[in-house]
Parts: C-alpha cells; structure tokens; sequence
C-alpha cells in the first residue's frame, strides 16, 4: 500500500474520534510543550551569560597575580609576585600574538558633580582597554596617549554613573570632584550591562592609570593585567607566549611555579555555563517525564483502539490486508497522532516561551534544533508506545475478528 | 458447453482441538466446482457449513486434504500469500455486510484496491465506481452505511466483493439480516451476476434462497450428504405465488 494511502486511512480513523484523539494528543501536546518551555528558558540562560562573556571583551586575556605555595599551605593571591607596569610593557613589547595590553588598577571612590555624588570603581587603564574590552563610546572619546603619559587628569564615566550624575545630559567638557582633584570628564561608554554575577559593569570610571596612581589614589599596585588578540584561535597561544614572558620578566626560576594565573574568557565562564547546561538537562529530564506519560496515554488508547475495531481488522483481513498492512496502519496512527500532537505542542511551546519571558523578563532562545528534536521525539514516542497495539491487531486471527461483537 | 473447473477440493477435513476433544467439522470434502456456477451450500447449524466456507475463503487451513483455487495450489501458503489471494480471487459477502462505519460506499468499495499488490496502477476510483454502478448504487457513492438501508448496505458489501474481479463470490447469508423484499433484490443481483459469468457460492440455511440456484450441495456433520443439479427459480417473494414466473435455465 503506498505511504499517502496509508495516511489518508491514518488520518481518516483518527478524525473519526475527534474527542478522543484531542485528548490522547494533549498528552503530547503537553509534553512537547513543556519540554520546548523548558528549553528555551535553559538555553536563554545560557545564551545571556555568553552574552555577557563576550561584552567583557573579545579574546581577552586575564593575569592576575597567583597564589603561591610554600611546603603545600597555600599563602593566598597576590602574596607573592605583584605586577608591574613592566609586565604590561614586557608583554606589549615582546608578545606576537597579542595586540593590545592594559594594566588594571582600581580604586573604590566617590565622584562628585552634576546632580550631586556617586560612590563607584575608578579603574586606571591604558589606552588600549577600549580596544581589550570592545566597548564603544556613547559621547565624547577615551584618553589618548600623550593624555596618559601627561597623566592628565580625564575621566570617561560607565554609562550607570552618568546616569546618577548627569541624567539626560552630554557630560562631556564638564567637571567632577573625586578626592578634592578637579577631573574633566572626556567621554561616556555605552553600557554593557550585568555580568553573569550580577555586577553591574557600567557603574565604573576610567582614567589613565598613571593619573590614578599619582593623582587620584596614591595605589600603585597593578591588579591585573588585561590582553587581547586579534582573532581567538590566538588566545591559547598568546596565553602561553604571556606566561613565558612573565616568568622571564619575574626571573622566576625552572623549577619555580609560576606565582600568577594567565586565563581566559573561556575559562572564566566554564563554570557558570556548566551550571546553566546542567540546569538545563534537568529541567528538559524534568519536562520529559510528562512526554512519556502522554506516550502511555497513546499506547492505552490505541490499545481501546484495537479491540473497539477489532471486527475492521477482520474486514481488512478477509478483503486481503496482511498482517504488515495492518500493523502499519495502526502505527501510522499512533506516530500522525503524536506528531500532530508534537507540532502543536512545538506552538504552544513557542507561545509559552514568549509569555513567560514577557512576564518574567527571562532570556528565553526557541532553536530549530529543539523543534526538530521535540518533533522527532514524539515521532519516536508514537513508534514506540504504538509498536506493542499494532502487533497485537496485526496477528489478530481474521476468523475470530470477523465474529467479534 | 466447456466446463472450466474453477475450484476442487479432495478429501479436506478440519480438526478442532477443544480440550482434550477432537471435533471433526470436516470429514473428507470433495468439490469441485465449475466457473460460472451458482451454487448454495446449505445445512444445518453444526454441519460444517462455515468450517467449509473458511477454508474455501482462505481464512482458514484444512488439516488434511487438498484445495485448487483458480489454478493455485493452496497448500502450505503462508498467512500473506493467504491474505493475497483473498485480495485478488475470492469476493466476501457476509451476513451482517461487514461495512466499514462512517466510511463512505465508495471508500468501502475502494478498500480491496487498496491492498492490491498484484496488479499495476489501476483507477482505484474509476474502478470502484464502475463496481457500485453496477449493482445500482451509481448515486449513493458518498453515502456512508448508516445513510444507507439495509438492502443498500448489501449491496455496496457486493459491490466491494466484485471490485478485485473474483474469482469466486463467496456470500455467508447474505440475505440473512434483510427482509423479504430486499431479500428478493439481492438474490436478484446474484442472479444477474451468475448471468455475466460469475462464479457465486451461497452458503444459506433458507430453501428459498438455495432454489434460485443451480445446484445445491447440502452438508451434514461434516460430509456433504446431497449434491444435486437442479433448475434454478427466479428470486421471488414467497408469500406472492405467481406460476406464470418463467424459470430462466441459466447455463452460459
């Protein structure tokens, strides 16, 4: 028999029972649903935080001063080995592979100015951290190289704290107060947002380091220093190179370890995407269990299904269908029943994505690829719970059908 | 006149096992059968009268014994070679005419085609339609059976037999559930069929029914007891007696 005659049979028996055939299908229907729901909220989880890692810069490059340890007892971070505005300058000097390099220094402080005063991080950079973090400028322009061997006294504010200090205003050319020392504000950065963490990463201040360090804190240790490559398949390379020039710089001998750390985004975010993944599988196992509740809800019905007609098995059988014809019709019914019941739980899965995340303002992502998995696992949830129905209609005996009442 | 056997069976005897009792519903059938022939099998409840038609219909296996059918050996044939030859050479009518509900009579008729796997691409439409045509249901084609009066659903079951051109039309009392009238119509439409050249078995329990045929072959308790030729009435109303019915020998 061929396959489009096969369906129209399929779809003529199931149309036939409307009611039951609905109720059967809100099993999958559910199922799909929930798992599509579930999904999309994993999925959004993780597609925020990727968002995030990404705005901390492209291919950036971390190094911080490493704990060290002496006969197994840790000392702690940054007993050891601090960084140096020559590291920066070591790395920037000898490194192929990276092509901007930026020291970190920060400063806990409060500005004041415009609508009155603001308790935020002052954090001294190069000029290349614009570069590092890709981060674009909302008004204005970031400081310039001779401005930080000038260690001027210019400041481009995050977007979060020209918001609290200048509402709706271009601040630049204006003035702020941080420690009694006047500074021009120069520039204001488009926000960037949360971290994954919750910081809010535009409530920040850059100045030159040279100028936080001589003029506005008196702090001259580096925290960290920041690098990036132009394309990321360098990072792993430039992490190496980074920690081979430091060790140089720090005359740290063969044996020693290194005494600071060397990471990447990557590694930064591992953990919490392995979090979000996890979470993700769960919810998805979770949303799972009612998939195959409504693949037994199938199974039961078709089961009714194949005593109710028994005595149409027999007509089958006595007109000539074999035993395969029938057992193929049954099992085309179970899988246009679940599949009919997958796409329409693909929709309202779609459609409950976009509710929740209207409602929750949760990140929600609906991929083709969970549509296709969904769609394929409820085909396969329909061969699986109809297999054992169409088996036992199939070897029905066609003499007994036939008398059955 | 060349007789054409159509169907032959020798010495076939069914078994049934029930417990630990042996029941002999056949005890060494020997037909034969020619095409064109109509014939009714009649007996008693109990006399091996559907044990015979399964196994003629190829329902069902004989213990012993052999079956021709239309030039085929149907020893050892698997339950799809069986269902095959359901298919394409035997036309069942049955007494409760086995419709398929909320299906339309053309769909019903159109269903043998459907499990046709012999033939190449045929008008499975085209030649349903020709098949409910010719048993007069040219405009009920969209009617499904419960639309339909019993007479009617008799006939579309018919028409569904006679679609796949049968080599046999096989019909279990077919005029069992209908009343007289409507009886008279469908052993009419048998009548007329067996004119054209069909080979009809009717397996009843009513005279009446048996004497519109040619030859009836009475079974009792397993064996068939009388096998006799005999000139065929035209199907008519028992209570009306009319002597002037002209009786048509029916010999092609």
């Amino acid at each position: 028999m061929k396959g489009s005659t096969l369906i129209k049979i399929a779809s003529q028996s199931i149309l036939k029972n409307k009611m039951r055939t609905m109720l059967t299908m809100l099993g999958i229907v559910i199922g799909v649903g929930a798992v599509i729901v579930m999904v999309a909220i994993g999925q959004g989880a993780q597609s925020q935080i990727q968002d995030q890692i990404n705005s901390l810069g492209t291919n950036m490059i971390v190094v911080t001063p490493g704990s060290s340890r002496q006969g197994g007892v840790s000392r702690g971070a940054q007993t050891y080995n601090r960084l140096t505005i020559k590291d920066a300058e070591k790395i920037k000097r000898e490194s192929l592979f990276v092509s901007a390099v930026s020291p970190v220094v920060f400063s806990r402080t409060q500005v004041i100015g415009g609508q009155g005063n603001w308790r935020t991080t002052i954090n001294g950079v190069s000029t290349d951290y614009q570069i590092i973090r890709n981060w674009d400028l909302k008004y204005g322009r970031f400081f310039d190289q001779s401005e930080l061997r000038q260690m001027r006294r210019v400041m481009v504010l995050g977007h979060t704290v020209a918001e609290n200090l200048f509402p709706e205003e271009d601040p630049v050319g204006l003035t702020v107060q941080v420690r009694n020392v006047p500074v021009e504000i120069i520039g204001v950065l488009e926000p960037k947002g949360q971290t994954a963490s919750g910081n809010d990463q535009d409530d920040v201040v850059f100045a030159p380091y040279t100028t936080v360090q001589t003029r506005l804190s008196g702090w001259s240790r580096i925290f960290q220093i920041l690098a990036s490559t132009p394309s990321s398949r360098d990072v792993p390379a430039a992490q190496e190179e980074i920690r081979l020039i430091m060790r140089e710089s720090h005359g740290i001998s063969r044996f020693a370890e290194d005494g600071f750390t060397v990471r990447n985004q990557n590694d930064l975010a591992e953990t919490e995407q392995g979090t979000t993944e996890v979470m993700t599988m769960l919810l998805a196992a979770i949303a799972s269990i009612s998939l195959l509740v409504g693949g037994i809800g199938i199974m039961n019905i078709m089961l009714v299904s194949v005593t109710e007609r028994t005595r149409e098995i027999g007509i089958r059988m006595a007109i000539g269908a074999r035993g395969r014809d029938v057992m193929t019709q049954f099992l085309v019914e179970s899988i246009v029943m679940s599949l009919l019941g997958g796409l329409i739980g693909v929709g309202i899965g779609f459609a409950g994505s976009s509710i929740l995340s209207q409602l929750t303002g949760w990140n929600t992502v609906t991929s083709p690829t969970t549509v296709m998995i969904a769609l394929a696992f409820s085909a396969g949830v329909g061969i699986f719970f109809g297999f054992y129905p169409a088996r036992k209609a199939a070897a029905l005996n066609p003499i007994q059908a036939l008398r059955h009442e | 006149m060349h007789h054409e056997t159509v169907m032959r069976t020798e010495g076939l005897t069914k078994v049934y096992t029930m417990g630990k009792t042996e029941v002999h519903a056949l005890q060494g059938i020997n037909l034969s059968v020619d095409r064109g022939e109509m014939i009714a099998i009649v007996g008693a409840s109990g006399s091996g009268k559907s044990t015979l038609m399964n196994i003629i219909g190829c329902l069902d296996y004989p213990t012993s014994g052999t079956y021709h059918l239309d030039g085929v050996q149907l020893q050892n044939l698997s339950r799809n070679q069986l269902a095959d030859i359901r298919n394409s050479k035997i036309g069942f009518v049955f007494q409760g005419f086995n419709l398929l509900a909320r299906t339309s009579a053309l769909e019903n008729v159109e269903l043998p085609l459907l499990y046709d796997r012999s033939r190449q691409k045929i008008a499975i439409r085209k030649t349903a339609e020709e098949a409910l045509e010719r048993v007069g249901l040219g405009d009920r084609m969209d009617h499904e059976p419960n639309e339909l009066s019993g007479g009617q659903q008799q006939r579309v079951a018919i028409a569904r037999a006679l679609v796949t051109n049968p080599s046999i039309l096989l019909a279990d009392e077919p005029t069992g559930n209908l009343d007289t009238k409507t009886s008279v119509e469908v052993l009419t439409l048998f009548q007329e069929l067996h004119d054209q050249g069909m080979t009809v078995l009717l397996i009843t329990h009513e005279s009446d029914v048996a004497n519109c045929t040619q030859r009836i072959i009475e079974l009792r308790d397993g064996k068939i007891v009388v096998d006799k030729r005999i000139e065929p009435v035209k199907a008519h109303m028992t209570t009306v007696t009319d002597e002037s019915e002209e009786t048509t020998p029916a010999f092609t």
